[in-house]
């Protein structure tokens, strides 16, 4: 095949190391849930890898639309680098193909065309999308949201609109208390010894050596349509013994532009975050969003090639925590009793493939005693939100995610925290239009839930208290 | 016989053998290259079976290959039709990324319906095409070479029952294997087989390669764990093999042969796996070692100790550093040179016995030290970390090349050091993982295929490691397969005669050719042109690696399209066919005359042949048969020369226990007796693997054995005295077959005479072989119908340090069969379960008359093992009022030689043999009963409840033709549920009544009917072996 000068995958050349990395083994398929729905091997990672290579040694143009098709197909969850034993860094391949097919591609849809305009003129400006993201909010306050999907009038404008409003909606505060005979339920246990509250959990002692201040990242989602998750999580950090501030100069993490292919656009936002955070050098970044996370470890490779910034990058990716492994450093105080109903959890792909954070979040539930917990099956598996995918490629993502739905209802759990704004929309988006009753929430507000019960903000000084007013 | 017009253009090039033969040189050289041009742009198909003369003229017509996309996209659906080149280029390989070959299209059928309709547009257009499950195999078995069509399963994976009761699941063949486990293991059982990439492969692809894994030691391999399968054949026929789980198959064992064919046979897209319940204990062990060569005498040391560990694998230091760097890191030691994993299962009781045994050895020989895994977690731990190290090589060298051989293995140390010394000498970085108590090598060499030089040495390296397996007494391949990739080596195995019978085999399931071509036998074979060819393309094979792996990967895909090309002709499988279809067009046989085996007057002259080269003796019992008894291979292939030389049908026997009516030919032919085939070859104790002559009595053998602590656990009825070569042209299992294992089972190879007197060796004499067609599995249970069973190696089994029987009796059978199935349910390990029905006449001959219904169970094992169980079951048994007598029997070994049959002939009887489901025993027997009514009294059998398995001798047959037709029905209605009815043997006034009406002894569906008879003639064109079940 002839491959055009100026189709060359170059930013796949620059990783030619981590391509040569996979052996083809197949491990990785049974992880991809794009693989498991259509059994298709481009759209499973190997085959995806296989492409790349192929991409990267001229023998199929990076232009090409199958190159393009089963690229953008893929969810980015990054499942497949826990299944992969050569340690393939796919999430990095796939990035880098992405920028040479949105360097290269010209078959770009509609909605694509859309989402590059929103990331570079909305996203990379803070105050417009300050102004978007408030606009939404007062839609979805006012209830405009839910009463249009309750018409079932969006349906008709397209399904895109539909899920579109239903993710919107779905962003909204969720009640935590579970239903009236799970309260009862849980009102006889409220006599937990008091000895118990306020005691660390598993062991995690407090280390001497942990700094005793952080930094929250709050993200531009999470900013926008889950304060009260940022909130939940400084309380949360701040009870634990270690103060928290949030530095005003801090931006979007970058990663939508980046799973697009826009590296130019998240090294923008990447280089500014660095600066932001610099304040405290020693402070770890804590997060609350998987997705979020994942792409702030991954500045130490996005600007690896920048002179200036390669090195602060780097020390500002090490810095990077998850609020759960956050809690886990610190120690973790065992809460109150509450009332949630029979309460899941899900893992985000990003926090879990991209972190590694596979037992601190459930560290996080069991800190709440009395909680009915049960396990998720397939929680391993991604939903199908992953950023805008779920936008973008509505037919895959719908099947990825009435799995997930389908093992929600098998479960019979009432609420499901997760860890990722994404995530907590998309299935929350997903039991809505199924009719289903399920409510989502962050395990952060569950806990913080608990340690307010617990009493523990009495004790806190009015600092707090300021920080929770604003929590709309 | 349908026949698909094709087009002119589209005639098959090799219905004219001799056109390809008289093509010049140069002109097939050209050919051949445009072949190889096309395949790699995925381009066109055709001109692989059109004529080569319009190969010159013309392209093959886009239009017909638009019309073939078409028909198949309306098969399966618009969009499970791949056939945009880029979207294909994924195909190209396997996990093997050496062998890349495009194919023309992949298409997703989601159902056996729609594999068939595709296959049959596929057989119609005649292109090839190969099946494809996760493409995670090692062999490049999984890629349609010349163009072909890849039938991709991915989509078929559903769950299609789980029968916890009779612990067999039906699974689509996409299923992935390690979701067959875990949709078994809320009902505590699983499914053994498990390949390292179990998370992640297909059954299918299993059954293709007979898939073995890190648990095949003590559990066996994919063909020990498939009961059925539902195949789709290269003409569109859908055909059932095998049994699905109701006793035993009827007729050949074309599942067994089936099952490991690489998808050169046809497409399985159902299958019906045993579960084995989960074992109650484990004990992993972690033994590690400074020195490897330590490590490979410990695993010698194990296997000769008599220990049957589930698992004993080992790892190298090169592999523990890699995998210790991946996310699979389990703590495995650093600094050690070799590591072994030892598993060990089973009944708690007994098990930290043997465990210690296990690191008693490890460390007598060497091991720094051993370490036990301390829970579940652990464990899991473990074994991912073995099972990633493959994947994990990835860290070391961007390319991998990985055998698979299987050595022998109390030849381990020595073959291992070898590798080291290989690929040293050749400066390679060597890894070894592998599963070392098998003695399946899997030598990874590491290097970069970008890298011409590095590349040469590897392939140099690779065969001469190859070689080193082989001379050793190895194979090629213990699970992984030949595929492309290895069948250059398939000569240093098997002799031409050999390969054809493969081929003959392989043309009777496949006579298209169309099913995955170019994969297991070396590419261009019996034809002196296709010599010449591929002397001239790729010179001799170190010719060719020294041109860089660039023209090694040309010779290569040349050689493979050959094999579609000219060689096809050449092997003679097409020609073949051409007889077949004359054959079938011929008003004259039928298809049927050569299967009845034909008399002829024994004139002197054809006496005096005989005796020149065997003993020969005229039986005067048989009204003066001639009974010939060679006494080495080599005067049994001179006998069946003589015999095809002069047309005179044969018929094989050992002890005579099994020949029923074929006797009545003793006028019309000659028997070749393996009587003075009475030597044990060779036995090694070590390796648990025995050489012997078809006519060594089993007990002559057992006893043997013995002396070594060591058995062949086939206890076949009609007592021991049976040669072994009968139990296994029988295939016949007794009350030990369901735990042991069926004689098939033990089958390692053998040595067959043809019926033409060619003499091919099948198999090996390791204990995982995949090289080739198992072809031992047809000639076992064959009834002598295909060749003459000369020499046979089998596996042993350690002897049991203890056997005991308990026994309980019943007036009514049901509190017996409730009783068995508790047994079954419960966590016991029985090697033997039988409920027993003693009539009348049996019940006379004892002096100590025997009650009615009795329910026996053996247990064996350590005798700490043994006790735990007995007292157990006594429990269980106990509980309920219903039983009396239960009792424990030391020496027991009378009570399981009781219960096979004697064969006596003393009065008119019948005996049967039932197969279905273990659950359905009772029900089956009570529709016998009913069906019977007064034409004979069912008071004498035996049920063995594990297997499904029903053993009836009916003696007072008041009534031959209500009896006959009592079997008829009952035999109708058990086939709906997968059950059999096979009269076993019968006195000759009940076989007059069965011919009378019309009642077939064996009663196998038609479509296996078919392809057994295909079967049969290829291997045996003429018809001079016995007919047995062509009637």
């Amino acid at each position: 095949m002839q491959t055009q000068p100026q189709t060359l995958a170059r930013a796949l050349a620059h990783e030619e190391a981590k391509l040569l990395a996979c052996i083809h083994c197949g491990l990785c398929l049974e992880a991809c849930p794009t693989y498991v729905h259509t059994g298709d091997e481009n759209d499973g990672p190997r085959g995806r890898l296989y492409l790349m290579r192929a991409a990267e040694e001229g023998r199929l143009a990076v232009a090409s639309p199958a190159f393009e098709r089963h690229i953008d197909r893929c969810l980015g969850c990054r499942a497949c680098e826990s299944a992969c034993p050569a340690g393939v860094e796919y999430g990095v391949l796939l990035e880098a193909a992405r920028a040479d097919i949105r360097e290269h591609g010209e078959r770009r849809s509609h909605t694509g065309r859309l989402l590059n305009f929103t990331l570079r003129h909305v996203w990379l400006h803070p105050a417009r999308l300050r102004f978007a993201f408030a606009a939404a909010r007062v839609f979805r306050d006012a209830g405009l949201a839910r009463l249009l999907l309750k018409s079932r009038l969006p349906r008709l404008v397209s399904p895109r609109f539909e899920l579109a409003l239903a993710l919107l909606d779905s962003s909204a505060r969720a009640p935590l208390n579970g239903s009236k005979s799970i309260a009862r339920e849980a009102s006889h246990e409220e006599g937990t010894p008091r000895s118990v509250v306020g005691k660390n959990v598993g062991g995690a002692e407090s280390r001497p050596d942990e700094p005793r201040a952080a930094q929250l990242f709050e993200g531009c989602v999470t900013e926008g349509l889950f304060a009260r998750v940022n909130r939940a999580t400084a309380r949360v950090v701040r009870v634990q013994g270690c103060e928290v501030s949030a530095p005003s100069g801090q931006v979007c993490c970058g990663a939508l532009h980046a799973h697009a292919g826009d590296t130019e656009g998240a090294r923008t936002l990447a280089r500014r975050n660095v600066e932001a955070f610099e304040s405290a050098p020693l402070a770890p970044v804590v997060t609350n969003a998987g997705g979020c996370g994942a792409m702030l470890k991954g500045y130490g490779h996005l600007l690896s090639d920048d002179v200036e910034f390669a090195d602060r990058a780097r020390d500002f990716s090490a810095r990077v925590r998850d609020v759960s492994q956050q809690l886990a450093a610190t120690g973790l105080r065992v809460g109150a009793p509450i009332d949630a109903g029979v309460t899941t959890y899900d893992a985000s792909c990003h926090l879990l493939h991209g972190q590694r954070a596979a037992e601190e979040p459930l560290r996080m539930l069991e800190a709440i005693p009395a909680l009915r917990f049960v396990a998720l099956e397939g929680s391993d598996v991604c939903c199908g939100g992953a950023g805008v995918y779920n936008l973008l490629e509505m037919e895959l993502s719908a099947r990825v995610l009435a799995e997930k739905l389908k093992h929600v209802a098998e479960s019979g759990a009432t609420l499901l925290a997760t860890g990722n704004a994404g995530c907590h929309m998309q299935i929350g988006a997903g039991a809505r239009l199924a009719g289903m009753e399920l409510r989502v929430c962050h395990p952060v507000e569950l806990l913080d839930e608990s340690y307010r019960r617990a009493g523990f903000y009495d004790e806190e000084i009015a600092e707090a208290e300021g920080s929770a007013k604003q929590n709309p | 016989m349908t026949r698909v017009r094709l087009p002119a253009s589209l005639r098959i090039s090799a219905v004219v053998p001799t056109a390809a033969m008289r093509l010049p040189k140069t002109a097939t050289a050209w050919a051949l290259g445009r072949c190889y041009d096309y395949s790699r742009n995925g381009g066109v198909v055709y001109h692989l079976r059109e004529s080569p003369g319009k190969h010159f003229r013309a392209p093959p017509e886009a239009s017909l290959l638009d019309q073939l996309l078409e028909n198949l996209r309306a098969a399966v659906g618009r969009e499970n039709v791949l056939a945009a080149r880029d979207e294909l280029l994924v195909y190209e390989c396997d996990g093997l990324t050496q062998h890349r070959h495009t194919p023309r299209a992949v298409a997703f059928p989601a159902s056996t319906e729609e594999v068939a309709c595709v296959v049959r547009e596929l057989a119609r257009a005649g292109v090839s095409f190969a099946p494809r499950g996760a493409g995670t195999g090692l062999s490049g078995g999984a890629l349609a070479v010349g163009g072909g069509v890849v039938v991709e399963l991915a989509r078929m994976r559903k769950l299609l029952r789980l029968d916890v009761e009779n612990r067999v699941a039906v699974v689509e063949t996409g299923m992935i294997n390690a979701q067959v486990s875990r949709a078994a293991a809320a009902h505590g059982l699983y499914y053994a087989p498990d390949p390292s990439s179990g998370a992640s492969c297909t059954v299918g692809g299993n059954i293709a390669e007979n898939a073995g894994g890190i648990h095949c030691l003590k559990y066996g391999v994919t063909t020990d764990h498939v009961v059925g399968a539902r195949v789709v054949l290269s003409d569109g026929k859908v055909v059932d093999l095998g049994a699905a789980g109701a006793g035993d198959s009827v007729g050949y064992d074309l599942l067994g042969v089936f099952v490991g064919s690489e998808g050169t046979f046809g497409i399985a897209t159902e299958a019906t796996v045993k579960l084995l319940p989960l074992p109650q204990s484990v004990r992993t062990l972690l033994a590690d070692f400074a020195d490897i060569d330590d490590a490979s005498r410990a695993v010698s040391a194990i296997i000769a100790a008599g220990l049957i560990p589930a698992a004993l694998e080992m790892v190298d230091g090169a592999t523990i550093r890699a995998v210790e760097a991946s996310v699979f890191a389990a703590g495995l030691p650093l600094d050690a040179q070799a590591a072994l994993l030892i598993e060990l299962d089973g009944l708690e009781a007994g098990l930290d016995g043997e465990a210690q045994r296990a690191e008693d050895i490890c460390l007598r020989n060497g091991a720094r030290g051993v370490r036990h895994a301390a829970d579940e977690r652990e464990r899991k731990k473990l074994w991912a970390a073995r099972k990633g190290a493959f994947g994990a090589m990835g860290r070391l060298a961007p390319d991998m090349m990985l055998q698979d051989a299987v050595v022998p293995r109390s030849r381990l140390p020595e073959v291992l050091a070898e590798t080291y010394r290989i690929s040293a000498k050749h400066g390679l970085i060597l890894a070894n993982v592998f599963h070392a108590g098998d003695g399946n090598l899997h030598p990874i060499l590491c290097f970069d295929r970008r890298n011409a030089d590095e590349l040469r040495r590897v392939e140099c390296a690779n065969r001469e490691i190859v070689e080193t397996c082989v001379r050793a007494g190895g194979t090629l391949t213990g699970e992984h397969g030949v595929g492309l990739d290895k069948s250059k080596y398939m000569p240093l195995l098997f002799s031409e005669n050999d390969l054809d019978a493969m081929l003959a085999v392989r043309a009777a399931f496949d006579p298209t050719g169309l099913c995955n071509p170019g994969k297991i036998i070396p590419a261009p074979r019996g034809c002196g042109e296709a010599r010449v060819v591929a002397a001239a393309s790729s010179g001799n094979q170190n010719a060719a690696v020294d041109n860089g792996r660039g023209e090694a990967h040309v010779a290569h895909e040349e050689a493979a399209g050959e094999v579609e090309n000219e060689a096809g002709t050449a092997s003679n499988f097409l020609a073949d066919e051409i007889t077949l279809v004359n054959a079938s067009a011929s008003p004259v046989d039928d298809a049927r005359a050569p299967l009845v085996q034909r008399r002829v007057a024994i004139t002197n002259d054809i006496r005096d042949a005989f005796r020149r080269v065997a003993e020969t003796e005229e039986d005067e019992a048989r009204g003066g048969a001639l009974v010939v008894s060679p006494a080495s291979t080599d005067e049994a292939a001179e006998v069946l020369l003589v015999a095809s030389r002069e047309g005179v049908p044969v018929v094989p026997e050992g002890a005579g226990t099994w020949l029923g009516d074929d006797q009545t030919h003793a006028r019309g032919c000659v028997f070749v007796s393996t009587r003075r085939l009475s030597r044990i070859v060779a036995h090694s104790p070590a390796d648990l693997v025995v050489t012997v002559e078809a006519g060594v009595p089993l007990s002559a053998l057992n006893e043997e054995l013995a002396r070594a602590g060591q058995w062949l656990p086939l206890d076949p009825p009609g007592g021991a005295g049976t040669s072994v070569g009968g139990v296994v042209a029988t295939n016949t299992a007794g009350a030990h077959g369901s735990a042991y294992g069926t004689p098939r089972a033990f089958v390692l190879g053998m040595t067959v005479v043809l019926a033409d007197g060619r003499v091919v060796r099948v198999g090996g004499r390791v204990v995982k072989n995949v090289a080739g067609y198992d072809l031992s599995k047809l000639f076992t249970g064959s009834f002598g119908t295909l060749g003459l069973i000369t020499e046979i190696n089998f596996k042993l089994r350690p002897r049991p340090e203890r056997e005991a029987t308990l026994r309980a009796n019943a007036e009514t059978v049901d509190n017996l069969f409730v009783a068995a199935r508790g047994i079954l349910r419960g966590e016991f390990l029985p090697v033997a379960l039988d409920v027993r029905a003693s009539g009348a006449a049996s019940r006379q001959a004892n002096a100590d008359p025997a009650p009615r219904f009795t329910l026996l169970a053996r247990f064996a094992g350590s005798a700490r093992t043994v006790e735990s169980q007995l007292g157990r079951a006594r429990g269980l048994l106990g509980e309920g009022e219903s039983l009396s007598g239960v009792e424990v029997v030391e020496d027991d070994a009378r009570l399981w030689a009781e219960g096979g049959e004697s064969n006596s002939d003393e009065a008119q009887h019948i005996e049967l043999k039932v197969n279905v489901l273990p659950t359905r025993l009772r029900a089956a027997l009570l529709r016998l009963e009913e069906l019977l009514g007064a034409s004979a009294a069912l008071d004498n059998w035996g049920a063995n409840v594990a297997a499904g398995r029903l053993r009836v001798r009916l003696y007072e047959v008041n009534d031959p033709a209500g009896c006959v037709d009592a079997l008829t029905r009952l035999r109708a209605g058990l086939r709906a549920e997968g059950g059999s009815v096979v009269v076993e043997n019968a006195t000759r006034d009940l076989r007059d009544v069965m011919d009378r009406i019309g009642f077939d002894q064996w009663g196998m569906s038609d479509e296996r009917a078919a392809l057994m008879r295909r079967v049969k003639l290829r291997l045996d064109p003429r018809g001079l072996l016995p007919r047995r079940f062509f009637v």
